[in-house]
């Protein structure tokens, strides 16, 4: 009872509720019925709270949660591996090795990440600075890496600057020289999948004193980043920015983030003769922050038809052993991830797996009021507290050491030791819609 | 001469289109979208172990998960006040011993089996508020399916010399010409055009208002024409609903029945545009004499486009084109492709540029629009979202355009009603923008018939798995 006599009413209110959300997200994975409002055709009951467990174990659940695929009747949800017989296997024993290297162009860091993921942009401002600070030592701790998104660079996060990816985009929010020197990879956004062709924006109410002070722009204004660069109208345009930020950080590795148009194919292959290292495609499912209902489902194609176009493209144009293929937009498990590499990739970029395992339920509130009522996306401080970056850290490493294991386990059945072979390997794969 | 500064229209009477929305709440109580259930002994359980664990903190004790007002009542979750659940599940997840959110089935009731509640959850949103519905987390639904659902608008990345390029969105026009255009002009001697010229109108926005097949009269009528006008469009109504509403003949198309070439001066005005409903030589004879400057339009299916094609080429210019509310011709194809291939058949004849399509049926959601356009329309007849925008509810399936029952909220009121319909008209105007924003179009009209800036689910789906073990082209 001291303790609580010590503390303030705003600090026994945090733990409270903290304690409570814990034992909710222990709770319900278990329980004999989900949450009947819970989930949705892509996000299923199943796979929200398989997820959940994942992020508290770090194991592959075994209660009979549905962990691969999700309800949506199309996509990764309409394909399966052909897993040959037992006899094939690979030994129980056997070293996999997960992980793919980021540059394969003799230019630049030769950097590699031991998983075929990283974190995907989310900026501050839109996300808690916790989220921010749980995903960059999550990051560390996997040897991977995150991006900042479109808001720029918190000093709290310089401490794990090797691991985190620079976004500039279209707003340049928070984009200094000095968070250019940081960057191990500078990411160019062009466009993002949720809301393709449309730029960025951040609803004033988000943009409190400090969020308006890292974007150097006017706390409580809505933010636009317009679409697109307007300096861009050509591949020759876009190498002049590959070049200011070769200039800028000689050492960085360029990723150019695009959305999937009819000629993602094109926009790829001259993303790789403007000089960059990954090509990052964002298909239209994904996606974290506020974006129009019509953005999402109607504008540019799906991930999972975009990735074999621009793979086989880039293998006819002779150029695919030199670019770094990421894809996201609506990868949400460690088997989307496979699908994703069998059809073409060489990895993928996570965004809203990260945010279920830190408690969001996709109820899509982001942007209502005070923002994210578990404290995820959110700039209120008091919600910010109910997600503290190093419970956050832990549930993200924890989510990854089970895809580790899935993919492992995976890639033992088909015969391949690492997932470098499984890229491009659509024969592994079958139809099942 | 002197010129007004540049950007500056004070003198020039230049003023640019805009909708003025203004919030127009429900009048009906429709059921909340989430039950919350709390078991109250759990609650009252939960109450005296926090009186006594916090010492009476009473604001710890009082701190509650919901932050949108679900247990902020006199009683708090002893009486949870449903209508301001928003389904985020933090207290079910705080709580799961006692507090049970669940999907209201109610709420799911309204519509029916096509126009389903989140179609209507989407129009009530819009025509309340007039904002472009924007939320967080990604897209929920289906991967693709048939209809509207298996087709995607294309985007452009970078600024291209080659399309529109990027422009604000506030200076992307959506307006859209109605009528006839010829394939070229014909000047005589003296460079004056002769045969045929253009005889269009110009509408603001490539929406109109079907009240075509309005079950009843009465006020929705009213309540379409007014609204057509402010936002200079075209409301399409019955020739009953049309009389009596000249104070906006600018915007009121009549639909016209043979047994009406007698009675056309019961109109009381000069219409702009008329519709008949199925060709009658009788009646347009008569159409004609009464109106001579108005331009005729055919109300008629989709289907026959052979015979589309024929009355084009005897002189009908205008046809608004009919899908049953479900968007199902009578023999069961559906709008977007009976757009395409009407669409096609004039593009075949060598007179689409003359021509223009409207279409009407199946079209319910925002995004419907720019997708109806790109398969061959130039402009959408809305038609059920505007009973929904008023709130009506649906009597059983509303498929049939003559047997449907529709009904209308009793404390309709006419301000209110128009500025739900203008609402609806500016959020589904800006989402177009987002559309043609993205695309780099800069006008509207550039959309009719763009087919290669669509994706359709099959072509893609072929493309990508193709030659995996069990794809089949028919899948
Ligand atoms: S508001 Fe809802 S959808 Fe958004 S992050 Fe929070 S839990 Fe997730
Ligand atoms: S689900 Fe969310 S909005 Fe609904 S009552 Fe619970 S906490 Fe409140």
């Amino acid at each position: 009872m001291a303790s609580i006599a010590n503390k303030t009413d705003e600090q026994l209110i945090v733990e409270k509720h903290i304690t409570n959300l814990h034992n909710g997200f222990a709770h319900w994975p278990r329980a004999e019925e989900a949450p009947p409002a819970l989930g949705d055709s892509r996000w299923t009951q199943d796979l929200i709270l398989a997820t959940w467990l994942m992020a508290e174990t770090g194991q592959v659940p075994d209660n009979g949660l549905e962990y691969k695929i999700g309800a949506s009747g199309g996509g990764f949800d309409v394909l399966d591996f052909n897993i040959p017989s037992q006899d094939k296997w690979l030994p129980a024993d056997t070293e996999i090795d997960l992980s793919i290297p980021l540059n394969r162009r003799d230019d630049g860091a030769q950097l590699k990440i031991d998983l075929p993921m990283y974190g995907g942009g989310m900026s501050y401002g839109s996300i808690s600075e916790h989220v921010m600070q749980a995903r960059a030592r999550a990051a560390q701790q996997l040897g991977t890496f995150t991006s900042t998104g479109e808001g720029g660079y918190p000093p709290s996060l310089v401490p794990y600057k090797d691991h985190i990816i620079t976004q500039v985009a279209t707003g340049m929010f928070g984009v200094r020289e000095e968070t250019i020197q940081y960057a191990p990879i500078v990411e160019f956004k062009y466009a993002q999948g949720a809301k393709p062709g449309l730029g960025g924006h951040l609803l004033g109410d988000k943009a409190t004193d400090v969020v308006a002070a890292m974007r150097e722009s006017v706390p409580w204004v809505s933010l636009f980043s317009p679409f697109p660069f307007h300096s861009v109208y050509s591949v020759e345009d876009h190498r002049k920015h590959v070049d200011w930020i070769r200039t800028t950080n000689p050492r960085a590795l360029v990723s150019v983030k695009v959305s999937t148009p009819t000629d993602v194919d094109m926009v790829a292959v001259g993303s790789y003769f403007a000089g960059a290292h990954i090509v990052h495609l964002d298909g239209s499912y994904g996606g974290t922050g506020a974006a129009p209902e019509i953005a999402k489902k109607n504008i540019a194609m799906p991930i999972e038809f975009a990735i074999p176009k621009v793979h086989k493209y880039l293998v006819s144009e002779n150029v695919r052993e030199e670019v770094t293929l990421m894809a996201s937009g609506g990868v949400r498990t460690a088997y989307d991830v496979a699908k994703a590499i069998a059809l073409g990739a060489d990895g993928c970029v996570m965004g809203t797996a990260e945010l279920i395992a830190i408690g969001c339920t996709r109820c899509s509130n982001c942007e209502r009021g005070r923002g994210c009522p578990f404290g995820l996306t959110t700039t209120d401080p008091l919600l910010q507290q109910l997600m503290p970056a190093d419970w956050g850290q832990q549930r993200i490493v924890n989510m990854y050491t089970a895809y580790a294991t899935q993919l492992r386990d995976l890639l033992r059945k088909l015969g391949l030791r690492s997932i470098r072979e499984l890229r491009g390997r659509r024969d592994l794969l079958r139809y099942v819609g | 001469m002197t010129h007004a500064p540049t950007g500056s229209h004070a003198h020039t009477g230049y003023h640019r289109y805009h909708i003025p929305t203004k919030p127009a709440p429900d009048i009906e109580k429709w059921p909340s979208r989430f039950k919350v259930k709390v078991r109250r002994s759990g609650l009252a359980k939960l109450l005296l172990s926090e009186v006594f664990h916090y010492r009476g903190r009473k604001d710890v004790i009082l701190s509650r998960p919901c932050m949108y007002g679900v247990f902020s009542g006199p009683v708090g979750g002893f009486m949870p006040r449903e209508e301001h659940c928003v389904g985020c599940l933090r207290c079910t997840t705080e709580f799961p011993e006692f507090v049970r959110i669940e999907h209201n089935p109610e709420r799911q009731k309204l519509g029916d089996s096509y126009f389903t509640f989140n179609y209507v959850d989407q129009i009530a949103y819009e025509s309340s508020s007039g904002l472009v519905p924007v939320r967080g987390a990604g897209y929920r639904g289906k991967f693709g399916g048939e209809g509207w659902d298996g087709m995607w608008t294309d985007m452009s990345e970078i600024v291209r010399p080659t399309r529109d390029g990027i422009h604000g969105r506030e200076t992307i026009s959506t307006v859209v010409d109605i009528g006839y255009t010829p394939n070229f002009l014909q000047f005589d001697a003296a460079g004056q055009p002769v045969g045929n010229t253009p005889q269009t109108l110009s509408i603001q926005l490539p929406i109109l208002f079907d009240g075509g097949d309005l079950p009843r009269g009465g006020q929705a009528a009213a309540i379409y024409a007014r609204a057509a006008a402010e936002l200079d469009t075209l409301a399409v109504l019955t020739f009953e609903q049309a009389i009596g509403l000249g104070q906006y003949a600018r915007a009121v198309v009549p639909v016209l029945r043979p047994q009406d070439a007698a009675r056309l001066g019961q109109l009381g005005f000069v219409p702009r545009v008329v519709e008949m409903h199925g060709w009658d030589d009788a009646l347009h004879a008569a159409i004609t004499a009464a109106f001579p400057e108005a331009i005729i339009a055919l109300r008629t299916g989709f289907e026959d486009t052979p015979a589309l094609v024929a009355y084009a080429q005897r002189g009908v210019k205008v046809f608004h084109l009919l899908a049953d509310f479900h968007g199902r011709s009578p023999e069961g194809g559906f709008v977007l492709d009976l757009i395409r291939d009407a669409h096609k058949a004039f593009v075949d004849a060598g007179i689409r540029e003359e021509v223009t399509l409207l279409g009407s049926g199946g079209m319910i959601a925002a995004e419907h629009m720019p997708k109806a356009m790109i398969c061959g329309l130039d402009a959408v007849a809305v038609d059920t979202p505007l009973l929904v925008a008023l709130q009506a509810r649906f009597g059983g399936e509303c498929a049939s355009r003559t047997a449907s029952e529709f009904v209308l909220p009793a404390r309709l009121s006419e301000a209110w009603g128009v500025q739900r319909l203008k609402n609806l008209a500016a959020s589904w105007r800006d989402q177009l923008l987002e559309i043609l924003g993205a695309m780099g179009l800069r006008e509207v009209r550039r959309l009719r018939g763009e087919m290669g800036r669509a994706m359709f689910m099959k072509t893609l789906e072929a493309d990508a798995f193709a030659g995996l073990l069990g794809y089949t082209e028919a899948n």
